[in-house]
């Protein structure tokens, strides 16, 4: 405790504080003149703290005054003075290197803060790249059989557009990313947006079935008389290949279907048709949905009520 | 998502968005070339989509360059191994005959 109070207390008074603890005499911190007097101190050590050049307000950050002005001082009280001086330079240092270091932190933090969050995902960051779409999984897989895979195009009756596949069908190897374009055409006179769903089969491909980018359950505005090619980059995944269901799969087929586009209570663009053709786009027709919460009537029966 | 499937159902088919989501339009036509020339080679090579994966990478340049796709690692986009070397070499009749799997 004494010796940190020494560091950054005056020398000459840290001194005297050690000659109060020293001499295990009641020493009470009063002004210079009478606590001289009160307590009982040889007269040589009051000399140092009078010392003309060192009186006791000189503050320990202060350079000491060159040695040859001053007068000779005892070897024990010089290398204080260096010890001081030594403590105090390193302790600027740590401060310095301690604020360097926050203002370097405070720097980094930004890409940091990224690469966090799209490696966890954290705050809603899309992980792109990552599950079957890794980058060691695009790799096309040689002498593998090739998997042909068809286009389709519809669209729904309220949307005026021509839409077609700009090529009949594609044959493509397991792991291997291609690309496939549509053509859409907005025959009307106003600017339409539309959205599209799609639909793989066989269903048993589906898993296997990845796309990279493509243009579908995105809202496409089209300008009235605007023809736009629409591309899509896919892949079947290779374990297609160890998959016995898929074993003479041989043909897919990916069907898009475009609708108008309008927006539902929650403010999200879905397409503007009914559910079940909807849901046959996708593939559904032969299931049975539930009504959405919109669309369910009122039941006749009361539940009871809790007495 | 915003269709209201019910999400039990496993092992058919199951909407699962794209990796990268959409890509933007092409409103004025600036990759049209590029998209040409790929069409061009897929019908020549019977629509076998390997001897014109250089014309795939050359079209996603043509995107990225122009704003309209997220410029990328090709390793990410699976065409690590892919040279984009000049098309013109490669649309060559003679050349496409040679390359056409006998498979197709």
């Amino acid at each position: 405790m004494n010796s940190l109070r020494s560091a950054f207390l005056r020398p000459s008074f840290a001194s005297t504080l050690r000659l109060c603890t020293s001499t295990s005499r009641p020493c009470r911190i009063q002004a210079f003149s009478s606590w001289r007097t009160a307590t009982h101190i040889p007269r040589e050590r009051i000399a140092w703290s009078r010392a003309p050049k060192y009186s006791w307000r000189t503050m320990a950050t202060e350079t000491p005054p060159p040695r040859a002005s001053s007068p000779p001082q005892p070897p024990h009280r010089a290398s204080r003075q260096q010890m001081y001086a030594a403590r105090n330079r390193s302790l600027l240092m740590y401060t310095a290197a301690v604020i360097v270091l926050g203002v370097g932190v405070t720097y980094a933090a930004v890409p940091l803060y990224r690469m966090f969050c799209a490696a966890t995902g954290f705050a809603g960051t899309p992980k792109v790249g990552m599950g079957k779409f890794e980058a060691e999984r695009l790799v096309p897989v040689e002498n593998a059989r090739r998997i042909k895979v068809h286009f389709n195009a519809d669209t729904a009756d309220a949307l005026p557009w021509t839409f077609t596949p700009s090529q009949r069908f594609v044959s493509v190897l397991p792991g291997e990313t291609s690309l496939a374009f549509y053509k859409a055409k907005n025959k009307s006179s106003k600017d339409i947006i539309g959205i599209a769903t799609y639909n793989v089969t066989p269903d048993r491909i589906a898993p296997y079935f990845g796309k990279v980018e493509c243009f579908c359950f995105d809202e496409q505005k089209l300008l009235a008389g605007e023809e736009v090619d629409m591309p899509l980059l896919f892949f079947i995944d290779k374990d297609v290949l160890e998959d016995p269901a898929c074993r003479n799969l041989d043909d897919v087929v990916l069907s898009y279907t475009f609708f108008r586009a309008r927006r539902n209570a929650q403010g999200h663009l879905e397409p503007d048709a009914p559910d079940d053709v909807v849901q046959a786009s996708q593939g559904f027709a032969d299931y049975e949905m539930a009504p959405r919460a919109e669309d369910r009537k009122p039941t006749s029966e009361d539940s009871p009520k809790p007495s | 998502m915003s269709f209201g499937r019910p999400p039990s159902i496993s092992g058919s088919f199951q909407a699962t968005p794209p990796d990268r989501g959409s890509f933007p339009l092409d409103h004025y036509g600036e990759c049209k070339d590029h998209m040409k020339v790929y069409l061009d080679c897929l019908r020549k090579n019977a629509s076998n989509s390997t001897p014109c994966r250089h014309l795939n990478r050359d079209y996603l340049d043509c995107r990225m360059n122009r704003g309209l796709m997220d410029r990328d690692e090709w390793k990410n986009l699976g065409m690590s191994n892919v040279d984009s070397k000049a098309s013109a070499t490669k649309d060559d009749p003679h050349d496409a005959s040679v390359k056409a799997s006998p498979s197709s």
